[in-house]
């Protein structure tokens, strides 16, 4: 009784999503090197099954990933994440990434648990 | 049967808070419109039946601050795109927003003020439809928190009567001078946001949602004659809406993508329904 009583307590004060600064930004480093160096082997580490199969399925999304420019020199790998917060009312995450192009992040990244690893499963207009 | 009950009260003690703090409006909340206390039968010829636009129940956040204007500050109706998928409801952008929100800047609930799902040009899905997002009566939050833009008189004489007005629900609203900056007020209490459910935008690193550039995504001719009817709709209610602008108008953002190249066409259209817009 004392055994299951403390496992319960255990189990429901722990976070379900214990994710760090370092899960996250792992997470865009792939997004980065599937966007900027095509390294689409990596794409489902990347995206959600529902992001790709949305988005016309992943041998579509590879496609429109290898119409994007190629970055020849890997430097600055791990700068593209800018900012991310966990919400509190959803288990999901939101992102902002800052790209050379575009140094004010405009848009919000959905990254959401997926077989036990963050993945990115869209993102939304930026408003306020 | 003890173990059971313990496990329910657990459940409760520890996640039950939590879900009432962060989920507000999950609690029994008044209704808006006994904040909002503007009259709804300004004209008797309303709804103008150009578009039928559906009621929406949203959950709220019952701990963010919103504010309140008169419908007679609006002047401009402003189109955006969602960027999510074309499947979203209503209700998935709501919640969206509200899970967006931080403990210092919670959001009250959808930024908009009509949604309109469609399919993009030579699809079929999903079926059009327009719904009601955040009252009229709400300032939006969908410009840019940035966004200043000048009034005219009547606008000036409404900011000076202290009819804008903000708080939580349950609070006495406050007027709120940071609304004003130089002389120029946020857009977001001189507008309204449309949004158009879907990704209008190329496919780039900001964008993994975005079309192919070998296959770009337009809005469909019913798209543009539904955003049509219901600025138009709007507009025979409340005259001083005159202007169609678009997100990017505001502040640099690729939102609402390849809409913006149809406004124009917008007005057009609008002008068929008897209204006309800059």
């Amino acid at each position: 009784m004392r055994f299951q009583l403390t496992f319960m307590l255990f189990f429901l004060t722990t976070p379900l999503f214990a994710y760090d600064d370092k899960a996250m930004s792992e997470l865009f480093i792939k997004y980065e090197q599937v966007m900027s160096y095509h390294k689409v082997e990596i794409v489902d580490e990347v995206f959600t099954k529902k992001f790709l199969k949305e988005n016309g399925g992943k041998d579509e999304f590879i496609e429109k990933v290898k119409d994007l420019p190629l970055k020849k020199e890997k430097k600055g790998l791990g700068k593209l994440l800018a900012k991310w917060k966990k919400s509190k009312m959803k288990n999901i995450f939101f992102a902002k990434i800052k790209t050379e192009s575009s140094p004010h992040p405009e848009s919000s990244f959905i990254v959401v648990e997926e077989d036990g690893k963050l993945k990115i499963d869209g993102t939304v207009s930026d408003e306020d | 049967m003890k173990i059971s009950r313990l496990i329910l009260l657990l459940l409760f003690c520890c996640y039950g808070p939590w879900l009432s703090a962060d989920t507000g409006a999950l609690i029994s909340t008044p209704d808006l419109s006994q904040l909002l206390e503007y009259p709804s039968d300004q004209n008797p010829e309303w709804p103008v039946e150009l578009i039928p636009v559906e009621k929406v129940e949203y959950k709220r956040n019952t701990k963010a601050s919103f504010c309140i204007r008169p419908v007679e500050m609006i002047d401009t109706i402003v189109i955006h795109h969602s960027e999510t998928p074309t499947t979203s409801t209503p209700e998935d952008i709501n919640d969206l927003h509200l899970a967006r929100g931080t403990p210092e800047d919670p959001w009250y609930m959808i930024a908009y003020s009509y949604v309109i799902n469609s399919p993009y040009a030579k699809k079929l899905e999903p079926m059009a439809k327009a719904s009601e997002g955040r009252p009229l009566g709400l300032v939006g939050a969908h410009a840019g928190t940035d966004a200043y833009v000048p009034m005219d008189e009547e606008q000036k004489k409404i900011w000076d009567d202290k009819k804008i007005l903000c708080g939580k629900e349950n609070e006495e609203p406050k007027f709120d001078p940071s609304l004003i900056k130089d002389g120029l007020i946020k857009a977001n209490v001189t507008t309204i946001g449309v949004v158009v459910i879907g990704n209008y935008a190329p496919f780039s690193q900001d964008n993994p949602g975005g079309y192919s550039r070998r296959n770009p995504r337009y809005p469909s001719v019913g798209t543009q004659d539904m955003i049509a009817r219901l600025s138009c709709q709007l507009q025979k209610k409340y005259p001083k809406m005159k202007n169609i602008k678009w997100h990017n108008y505001y502040h640099s953002t690729s939102c609402p993508g390849t809409i913006k190249s149809y406004i124009g066409q917008i007005k057009t259209m609008a002008k068929e329904y008897g209204c006309d817009f800059n």
